[in-house]
């Protein structure tokens, strides 16, 4: 631990004054000042060399049920063609009652995720009391705004969801955001990452046709919806990964309601996995081991 | 005048006196190790004096609430970057306390033409993986003592206006296994120290309290003031482990 109070001038102690983390890292000197936003000189979004590089997480998903808000993601990592990690969780805890979900550069996501966790718990110590829900959101698009220099150049795009339990509300909420920190509540489904158009059209068809909306279903449905949705980008998307049979490698599911936040056990989902494979006709795509 | 050093040796000896005269009347702050975690105690008329500072520390001061607010802040402030920059696991009280709060206090006692800080500390952090708990007492000038850790048997500490009184409290803790206690059980063993300490502060030094004082005094003051308790949660099932504990 450095001897960060010598450093000071003579009793110089840090004000109470501001309570905003990342002003406290920066003096401490632990995080630098933002990059300029500037845009690639060579005018292309991203150099193809780099695409190669850097490592991207892919798809994840969040939608309103009866039971709270379910966000899911699938467990790979790519950089270019090749497939860098299968076991990747892009679906983040940050406190009790707040997930952060992730596509785009794990690099920058697992450090904005590491940032709000750490700015939340700095606040209720230091100001003793919770942050409010509106202020959590904001925290993340003050983030993403700080990475805009870095994004503009092709490196570190992030486009997170923000799925959280409203305590003063007593209503879940589910966010999503632009590159630019722009931030966008929705009433029902969120999506994001490569895979996002098929889940996309998998949940608006769910939601508009489907038996019954995704704000009515139960635990069990939403669940296995979540499944199909990331299986059927799996299908379209080379970079979402599916399941991994052989490694028993599953989607990560997480639920966010009053209770705080529960994650689906595997053998939940392999359940699911069973029970929708025995309703399809015989020649469909085999999705788990048959055990 | 600190050209010569006799009269820097009188003006420290000065604020040194004034200093523990500010703090006198300080209520008293016991904590001690036992099975569910360290308990915090102290009875508070207005202001909050129990806190967090890190997933597995806590703080009780007492001074001039401003002194103790930079001190707390600051704590915080150097647990949380070190947290961050490294893991929460590289946050250590000792570290905290001897590199960067001590030498502080330290300079700013010493400094005598600058304000000191009116304060006295109390820490404790909850040990890792089965290992000891640590308590840490603080002062004004940087001095600080540890109580717990691998070398010393003694899971407990108090912080009072008064030395003696202090001392009548760890004496009275001393008697006491608490190791095996659940919180529910420490609890009225902590706030009975207090009430020591908080007898024997109005008083000069002298015979340790008898049964009924303490009975009686304890009642007259949770009549008047409010029971503060936390508890650092050994069992906590997050990171956090500091949480406030309902009589």
């Amino acid at each position: 631990m450095e001897n960060f109070g010598m450093r000071r001038a003579q009793n110089g102690l840090p004000g109470a004054a501001m309570p905003d983390f990342t002003a406290v890292l920066r003096r401490y000197g632990v995080l630098q000042e933002p990059p300029p936003v500037q845009a690639n000189p060579a005018g292309q979004s991203q150099d193809p060399l780099l695409a190669g590089l850097q490592t991207q997480a892919t798809t994840i998903l969040a939608f309103k049920f009866c039971g709270g808000v379910l966000v899911a993601g699938d467990r790979r990592a790519t950089a270019g063609n090749l497939v860098v990690y299968d076991r990747a969780d892009k679906v983040l805890e940050i406190d009790r009652y707040s997930l952060m979900a992730i596509a785009g550069v794990p690099a920058t996501a697992w450090e904005m995720a590491r940032m709000l966790e750490h700015s939340f718990q700095f606040y209720r110590r230091s100001q003793l009391q919770e942050l409010s829900m509106d202020g959590k959101v904001r925290a993340l698009s003050k983030l993403l705004r700080d990475n805009l220099g870095m994004a503009m150049q092709g490196v570190g795009v992030v486009v997170p969801l923000f799925a959280a339990y409203d305590t003063e509300e007593a209503t879940p909420r589910l966010y999503f955001y632009d590159v630019m920190g722009a931030k966008f509540e929705v009433a029902d489904f969120a999506a994001s990452g490569s895979g996002s158009p098929s889940v996309r059209a998998v949940l608006q068809y769910a939601n508009a046709y489907g038996p019954r909306p995704l704000a009515k279903m139960n635990e069990e449905e939403a669940v296995l919806l979540a499944l199909r949705a990331l299986d059927t980008a799996a299908e379209n998307d080379t970079a979402t990964g599916g399941v991994d049979r052989h490694g028993r490698v599953y989607p990560l599911v997480k639920i966010v309601n009053q209770a705080g936040i529960s994650t689906l056990p595997d053998a939940v989902l392999v359940k699911a996995y069973q029970r929708d494979l025995q309703s399809l006709p015989k020649n469909a795509l085999t999705l788990v081991e048959t055990e | 005048m600190t050209e010569e050093p006799y009269r820097w040796i009188e003006a420290i000896a000065n604020r040194r006196e004034y200093i523990e005269n500010q703090l006198a009347a300080g209520s008293p702050i016991a904590a001690l190790s036992c099975a569910d975690g360290v308990l915090f105690v102290t009875v508070s008329r207005e202001q909050q004096k129990l806190f967090e500072i890190y997933d597995r520390i806590a703080m009780g001061g007492i001074g001039h609430p401003g002194d103790i607010e930079r001190l707390r802040m600051s704590a915080i402030e150097v647990a949380s970057a070190e947290g961050f920059n490294r893991s929460a696991n590289d946050v250590s009280l000792r570290r905290m306390a001897a590199y960067s709060l001590s030498p502080v206090l330290k300079n700013a006692f010493e400094q005598i033409y600058g304000p000191p800080f009116l304060a006295r500390m109390l820490f404790a952090e909850l040990g890792r993986n089965g290992e000891p708990d640590l308590l840490l007492r603080l002062d004004y000038d940087g001095s600080f003592h540890v109580n717990g850790g691998a070398a010393d048997p003694e899971r407990f500490a108090a912080i009072s206006g008064k030395e003696h009184s202090a001392k009548m409290m760890e004496q009275f803790l001393s008697g006491k296994q608490c190791a095996h206690l659940s919180s529910a059980e420490a609890l009225p063993v902590a706030l009975e120290a207090w009430v020591v300490g908080h007898l024997t502060l109005a008083r000069e030094e002298g015979e340790f309290p008898s049964s009924e004082e303490i009975a009686t005094h304890r009642q007259e003051q949770l009549r008047t003031g409010t029971l503060e308790a936390v508890l650092l949660d050994r069992r906590a099932h997050s990171n956090t482990t500091f949480r406030p504990l309902k009589m």
